[in-house]
């Protein structure tokens, strides 16, 4: 197999040379262990090695003293309780519950009808951080890629509360 | 007349090239290859679609773990040694208090005006630190910064 030959026998022009040599000895080097050694470390490399880098999402938020006054028309809130549950509404309706799963369709109608729509999340402070990520993921799959973050003061939960007794 | 038997060449492959290949991509993965650090407490990502890369260098990464602890940390032994001190200059991520981040975060900028933040939340950390962390970014007029998450498979 792999082998290395550094000095081959050179049986047949011996009998030209004059002076008697000694025959050199081929030197073989049996190289099998090696690259079956190079082999192991090769897949181990290859196996190890992680070409991916995680998928991070990028947010850009507005400086703090700046505030746009908003139509009431155009403002869709969405307001996330502790139990992960979502209401949404426009403007000053009352809230309405409504399935994670059914959010991105009902969410790309909507910016569908009125593209000018400006979206607030309002999570819970108890609520878990999985839930922000999500829906900012489904907002950017309904193809909203402006929405504002805001606080939970209680008056939104009173009026949460109110909508689910 | 008896037909002549052709001598039977041994067969012998020349195994040299393939070697040399094998060696290249040796070579080539070991010095490519990256462990990951070791991190100071497990995170569970949240799952996301979006596509975006994290940079490779320049980070600072805030962690969140899943019992609302916050660590700092910053991809570079210079500026941990300057804003954690030289004795946690090889720890990737140092247990910080909420109180320190604004402050923390203004001495990495410092040394390095080129870091890039990153929020590594665990999907179970709750949402109110989460949005204390982004107030104070907010204050100290970090306006941009990643999110990290896993890819969603569906």
């Amino acid at each position: 197999m792999a082998s290395v030959d550094t000095a081959a026998p050179r049986g047949h022009d011996k009998k030209k040379k004059k002076r008697r040599k000694m025959r050199r000895l081929g030197v073989r080097i049996d190289m099998t262990p090696m690259v079956d050694v190079a082999f192991l470390l090769l897949t181990f490399f290859i196996y190890t090695t992680t070409m991916s880098r995680p998928q991070t999402m990028e947010i850009n938020m507005p400086p703090r003293d700046v505030s746009v006054p908003v139509a009431e028309t155009n403002l869709l809130t969405l307001r996330v309780k502790e139990d992960g549950s979502i209401y949404w509404n426009m403007g000053f309706e009352k809230p309405e519950k409504i399935e994670f799963k059914g959010l991105r369709a009902f969410l790309a109608e909507k910016i569908g009808q009125n593209p000018k729509l400006i979206t607030l999340l309002k999570i819970d402070r108890k609520g878990k951080y999985t839930m922000m990520v999500d829906i900012m993921d489904e907002f950017t799959l309904a193809g909203i890629s402006r929405f504002s973050i805001a606080h939970m003061e209680d008056t939104d939960k009173k009026i949460l509360e109110k909508v689910s007794s | 007349m008896p037909k002549i038997k052709k001598a039977r060449i041994a067969v012998k492959i020349d195994m040299t090239p393939m070697v040399d290949v094998a060696f290249l991509l040796l070579t080539f993965f070991m010095l490519t290859t990256q462990f990951r650090p070791p991190e100071e407490v497990q995170i569970v990502l949240p799952t996301s679609h979006s596509a975006y890369k994290l940079p490779e260098s320049d980070v600072m990464t805030i962690t969140i773990s899943k019992d609302n602890r916050l660590f700092l940390g910053v991809d570079n032994q210079y500026v941990r040694s300057k804003i954690f001190g030289p004795e946690n200059r090889l720890r990737p991520e140092v247990e910080i208090e909420i109180k320190q981040l604004g402050n923390l975060m203004m001495q990495a900028r410092m040394a390095n005006s080129k870091l890039r933040t990153v929020v590594k939340g665990d999907r179970d950390a709750e949402y109110g630190i989460v949005e204390d962390v982004m107030d104070i970014l907010q204050k100290a007029l970090i306006t941009k910064f990643n999110l990290v998450t896993d890819l969603a498979r569906d």
